[in-house]
Order: C-alpha cells, then sequence, then structure tokens
C-alpha cells in the first residue's frame, strides 16, 4: 500500500466519525469497498465520492454553517467589547482578558461537554444553547462600554467632582478619571459566573444528564417571563435614581409585584409540571429521585434563563443609553434633563450594571429550592378513589361512579360480605 | 407504492441491478459497475432503500486475507416485490414514450443520462 494510500485510507477513517452512528457503516463501507476498485482515478474517484456521503451524512454544510455563524458572531462581539485606544492600559488589559477568556470558554467548554457528557440530543437544547450563547456574546460588548464609562470623561465640561462618590461610597474613584484601575476581582467574579452559567446549560442540555426536552421547555418558557417582567421593573439596574422617570412611584407597583410573584411562582410551577411529565413505571423509588431531579433541572433552566435575559437585555439597555441619545430621550420619556442630571443618571446605571450579576447569583439559588418545592408537590402521594377522598372527575376510559345504595357503605359492605359467605357456602 | 414517480431513473438501475439476483448478496463496486453510477451517487440510493425496509445490509463474514471486511445487499421480500411493480412500470412507460415518439409530427424528448433498466 503506498503511502498516499495509507493517508487516504487514515483520513477516512478519521472522517467517518463525524457521520452520525446510525449511519457510519455505510460511510465505512465505501470506504472499505475502495481496496476493491482499481488504483488510480478510478479509487480517487470512488473515494471522492464517500467524501460526498459523508459531507452529506454528516450534516457538514449545515456544521460548517454554525460553525461560520458562530465565529462571525463571536468575532463581532470581540470587536465591540475590545477596548479603543483611549483607554487606560490597565482597563485595557482588564477587558482584553474578559474578552479572550469568555471566548475560550464559549470555546473550549462545549468541546469538554461533549467528551464527558454526551452531545444535545432534542431541538429543545439546542435552541437553549444557542440562547445562551448568543446572551453571553451580547453581554459582552455591552458590559465593556457600561465599564468604560466611568473612566471617560463626561460630555459638555461637567463638573466631575460633584460626582465624587468616595467620601460616600468606599473609595470609589472620580468619575471621568483614569486613576483606581480596573476592578480586577469583579472581573474575576463575572468571569466566574460567565463559566458556571455555561457550564450548567452546556451539562443539563447534554445527552448523558437526562434531562427531558419538556422540562427544558417549559422552564426556559417560564424563566423568559420571568426575565422580561425584571427588565422591565429594572431596565437599568437596581438603581431607582437611574430609572426614574422611566417608573415613577406607584406606577411601578404592581410590576415590582409580579416580579416578586414570579421569582418564586415560576421556578415552583416549572419545577411541578417538569415532575408531573416523568414517568418511571415500576419503581416508586426511582420515580421519586427522576421527579425530583427535573424538578432540579427546571428551577436552574428557569431562573437562570430569567436572570441572564433581565441581564442582556438590561446591560444592553444601559449601553445604548450611554451611546444614544434617542435611548436616553426614549427612557425618560423626553424630558428636559440638565447634562449634569443627565450623567448621574448614566454613572448610576453603568455603575449599577453589578446588580444584574448579583441577581445571576440568587435567581438560580431561589429557583432551585422554590422548583424543588414544586416537584415534591407534584410527586406528593395521592389519595386512593376507595380511601374516601373528594375524587375529580372520570376521565376518559374510566367508569362512571356507581352511586352508593340507599343506606350508605354500611349496606353495601353487608351485601359483600353475603356474597362472599354464599361463595364460600 | 408502484406510482411511475416514486423511484429516479437511477434507483431503478439499483433495483433492477439488486433483482437481477434476489438472493445473493451483492457489494458496492460490483452494483457500481452495474449501473454506472458513482460511488456518492450509488451509496445514498442504497441508504434510502435500506431505511425504507427495500434493502438488507450486512459485513462479510470471512473477508479475503488481507483485505476489510465488505458490506453486502440485497432486497427484502418488499423490495423485490417494489422493484418487479416498479421496474415492470418504468417499461410501460418507456413503451408509451416510444409509441409517442414514433408518430409522425410527435418531438423526440431526451432522457435524464442514465440508461433505462433492463427487467429481469
Amino acid at each position: 500500500m503506498s503511502w498516499s494510500s495509507r493517508i487516504a485510507a487514515a483520513a477516512g477513517r478519521r472522517a467517518v466519525r463525524l457521520v452520525p452512528a446510525a449511519r457510519r457503516d455505510w460511510a465505512e463501507a465505501v470506504w472499505a469497498e475502495a481496496r476493491e476498485v482499481p488504483p488510480g482515478w478510478p479509487r480517487l474517484a470512488w473515494r471522492a465520492g464517500g467524501v460526498l456521503l459523508i459531507a452529506k451524512e454528516g450534516q457538514m454544510a449545515r456544521r460548517i454553517g454554525i460553525l461560520l455563524l458562530g465565529a462571525v458572531a463571536a468575532g463581532t462581539a470581540a470587536w465591540g467589547a475590545w477596548p479603543k485606544s483611549s483607554v487606560s492600559l490597565s482597563h485595557g488589559a482588564a477587558s482584553q482578558g474578559d474578552v479572550i477568556i469568555t471566548l475560550t470558554l464559549l470555546a473550549g467548554l462545549p468541546l469538554l461537554t461533549r467528551r464527558l457528557l454526551g452531545p444535545p440530543d432534542s431541538r429543545a437544547a439546542r435552541w437553549l444553547r444557542a440562547g445562551f450563547y448568543v446572551a453571553i456574546l451580547a453581554i459582552m460588548p455591552a458590559k465593556a462600554v457600561a465599564e468604560m464609562f466611568v473612566g471617560a470623561v463626561p460630555r459638555g465640561g461637567i463638573d466631575r467632582h460633584t460626582f465624587d462618590l468616595s467620601n460616600s461610597n468606599g473609595g470609589l474613584p472620580v468619575p471621568g478619571s483614569v486613576s483606581g484601575g480596573p476592578d480586577w476581582g469583579g472581573e474575576i467574579f463575572l468571569l466566574f459566573i460567565t463559566a458556571c452559567y455555561l457550564a450548567v446549560i452546556l451539562a443539563l442540555t447534554a445527552r448523558r444528564t437526562k434531562v427531558a426536552p419538556a422540562t427544558l421547555a417549559i422552564s426556559a418558557r417560564a424563566g423568559l417571563v420571568l426575565g422580561l417582567v425584571v427588565y422591565a421593573v429594572d431596565p437599568l439596574g437596581g438603581e431607582k435614581i437611574a430609572t426614574n422617570p422611566w417608573l415613577r412611584g406607584s406606577a411601578a407597583d404592581p410590576l415590582v409585584a409580579l416580579a416578586w410573584v414570579l421569582l418564586f411562582s415560576a421556578p415552583f410551577v416549572a419545577g411541578a409540571l417538569a415532575a408531573q411529565r416523568c414517568h418511571v413505571p415500576d419503581d416508586p423509588g426511582r420515580a421519586s429521585i427522576a421527579r425530583a431531579w427535573q424538578g432540579f433541572a427546571a428551577g436552574l433552566v428557569c431562573t437562570g434563563v430569567g436572570a441572564l435575559t433581565a441581564t442582556v437585555l438590561g446591560t444592553s439597555t444601559t449601553a445604548l443609553m450611554l451611546k444614544s441619545a434617542w435611548v436616553r430621550g426614549w427612557l425618560y420619556h423626553w424630558h428636559p434633563l440638565t447634562a449634569s442630571a443627565l450623567y448621574g443618571r448614566e454613572l448610576w446605571a453603568s455603575e449599577d450594571v453589578a446588580f444584574y450579576a448579583a441577581i445571576c447569583v440568587i435567581f438560580p439559588i431561589i429557583g432551585i429550592m422554590a422548583a424543588l418545592s414544586g416537584a415534591g408537590y407534584a410527586n406528593r402521594p395521592r389519595p386512593q378513589p376507595d380511601s374516601g377522598g373528594p375524587g375529580g372527575p372520570p376521565g376518559p376510559g374510566e367508569p362512571e361512579p356507581v352511586p352508593e345504595p340507599p343506606g350508605g357503605r354500611q349496606l353495601a359492605d353487608a351485601g359483600a360480605v353475603g356474597l362472599s359467605a354464599l361463595r364460600s357456602g | 407504492m408502484g406510482s411511475r414517480s416514486e423511484f429516479s431513473p437511477q434507483t431503478l438501475a439499483v433495483l433492477a441491478a439488486l433483482s437481477g439476483q434476489p438472493s445473493a448478496w451483492q457489494h458496492g463496486y460490483a452494483l457500481a459497475r452495474e449501473t454506472g453510477l458513482k460511488s456518492g451517487t450509488l451509496y445514498p440510493i442504497l441508504i434510502r432503500l435500506a431505511d425504507r425496509g427495500l434493502v438488507e445490509a450486512c459485513w462479510q463474514d470471512e473477508p479475503a486475507p488481507g483485505r476489510p471486511r465488505r458490506h453486502l445487499y440485497r432486497l427484502t421480500a418488499d423490495g423485490l416485490a417494489s422493484a418487479t411493480t416498479a421496474l415492470a412500470e418504468a417499461e410501460v412507460a418507456a413503451a408509451e414514450r416510444a409509441a409517442t415518439a414514433a408518430r409522425p409530427g410527435a418531438s423526440p424528448r431526451r432522457g435524464r443520462g442514465v440508461a433505462a433498466p433492463v427487467v429481469p
């Protein structure tokens, strides 16, 4: 066998792995058959047909398309987040490190998860992964814009010392100055949260963790609602100085109440529904564990999606507010604000982006507890039909309940005893 | 099953080749030589036929010394019935086309580049 044939055979064996397991025999068949084809052009043509088969059955066009789309999205996000020349060296180093580590996580963690836990095996899992990727990529440039604002010189000759926070708030530098450097601890914490979110969602959507597609779909929808409501309450972080007059006084109260209710009820309901749909026949012990697992996953996904939705929308709104006069006008209902008042709001909003990091930590903790309660509620022992419980209407295919005979249950029991006596006699 | 548009001319050629020896296992290269199809066309057709339960496939038990095992194919009972019906219909259609072309004033129609299969 010539060296070129050896290389072609080895490349073929490697390429065959790209084909899904159910189709791999066919790709291997083409490669095995190539040995029977006369050497030279006929054999090369035969192998070229094998490559076409692998490309078609391995859905290579789709895979390459997704890869290119991901690369373009990552490149755009990195370009937006990459520090410009006007940024100080230390702030620039922090932003560069942030971009490089986030992109490394996005590229490396899926490969690691695939090896350890298998690929995603449902449409819901793939969509959820794609959503998390889009959210993390969108947060990158928005966060960079918000972080850079504090160090940038304000527009319109505003007296920076009016906003000197160092006396009131733990030694923060004067806005608009480049002193103080980046918050390295904060950067590392945010990267840690990003890594945790990615790892958890990749694990929960992998084949071997066995989270049902219905669990992912239910909890993602509930989380999306939760995130949208939280964003409507806090579109510019949790600081009300920045959001005023977006939501004023009692106008916000129903929305705030709804956000609190949803924070607990959305994961509870998602956990209960996920557990209810989990069926493990003939083994109550395993069924309880499986339901608890589905509930746990539902809680994490629901509150994770909720926190990430609020974060990506809130951080993006803050970044747009800092960049666009139209967004500022829209946020403040076109109220005329002095340059100084506007700068104050922008400063509070950009400082308070950290609020979203806090909800990214707190929400999943609440979510797990609420969803496990929901799963426990769905898993509770139900009263048997003959135990005297009120019971519900008969389901489809169930017999209609027989009315009790006059005299109540005692007569019916007496009749049953008499019948058994007749049988035994 | 058995409608005129169900199988492409290439698929009919594969069915004709397989139905020539319905009980014998055949390998890919022999089918390619008999049908004139390239591997990139032949194998997707075999895959679709196997998915529909018309072709069964297995690996060779005892390969020749120094040779890899070969993948073998033959028609299932359903496949043989479908092939017989489809090839008979293709033959009728070919005869109709020939008769139409022979009429005075009829314009000749060109095929798709694959020879019409010969029904065994």
